[in-house]
């Protein structure tokens, strides 16, 4: 028995299969639409931060800057993942706990002190208006990384 | 909301029902696929011109009109970008990156219904 090729499960031509070298990326399979989905929120997250820093600052700098913070989160994520090798592993591990970390507590401090926190971004009552996208997001992310560690390094 | 908002509604939903069915079945993009994300473009196109004629006929939005053309020129680029992401590598979830395209662009329709009146 000869095994038969399998070439129409992945849609692509045979040969071009990822080499064993080539496992350290993210960017494969439903990686590619975690990068998507972070590359909308880092375009709608920057040009959120950008107008409301732009236009009424003075209203809440908290809460802008903390948007803009939001912002440079999600391109870091989104670059990161996209990148192959074990640094920018850790750049996308570092950066999608940021973000967990960030839309919970924001999340949180919008619920609880919602004298404080009255100015809308994208964490705000983890992300409700956003789908809960943001709060789903950083955990996809955290699995898809997991999934994805490089190997060990060889001692 | 206007008839541009429900061009984009009707087309955005069916493609990115389109390309949601065909990720499920593990299917690969393919001209089905690409073509829905395609119209989408067009009915964009469709919103950019017809926006430029009201303007120019006299029309005024009630929002900030620079982020009107800001919603309107980014929700131009996403088609675009997700089809290039797609092809790249072509599997069945390159087609759950263009099912989000659909999605996507009717969100920024109504927000730009919303800015525009």
């Amino acid at each position: 028995m000869t095994a038969k090729p399998s070439h129409e499960d992945t849609g692509t031509t045979p040969g071009t299969e990822p080499a064993p070298a080539a496992k350290d990326t993210r960017n494969t399979g439903p990686g590619r639409l975690l990068i998507a989905v972070y590359a909308v929120f880092a375009i709608s997250a920057t040009a959120r931060a950008g107008y409301q820093i732009l236009t009424k600052f003075s209203e809440a700098p908290l809460a802008y800057l903390l948007s803009a913070f939001a912002a440079v989160v999600y391109l870091v994520a989104t670059v990161s993942l996209a990148k192959p090798g074990r640094t920018w592993f850790k750049v996308s591990v570092v950066a999608v706990l940021v973000e967990l970390v960030g839309v919970l507590v924001v999340g949180a401090l919008s619920v609880f002190d919602s004298v404080n926190f009255p100015h809308e971004t994208v964490w705000s009552l983890f992300g409700r208006g956003y789908a809960f996208i943001p709060l789903l997001l950083p955990i996809l992310g955290l699995i898809w990384l997991y999934r994805r560690r490089p190997a060990p390094k060889q001692a | 909301m206007d008839a541009y908002f429900y061009i984009i509604l009707v087309v955005g939903l069916v493609s990115s029902l389109i390309c949601l069915i065909a990720g499920i079945l593990k299917k690969a993009p393919n001209d089905t696929t690409i073509l829905s994300v395609a119209a989408v473009e067009l009915s964009l196109l469709v919103y950019l011109v017809g926006s430029i004629i009201r303007v120019a006929g006299g029309e005024h939005i009630a929002g900030e009109p620079w982020e009107f053309w800001g919603y309107l020129l980014t929700a131009l680029l996403l088609p675009v970008g997700a089809v290039y992401w797609a092809i790249l590598e072509r599997t069945r979830w390159s087609n759950f990156v263009l099912a989000a395209v659909g999605v996507t662009a009717l969100v920024m329709a109504a927000r730009m219904n919303q800015i525009w009146y």
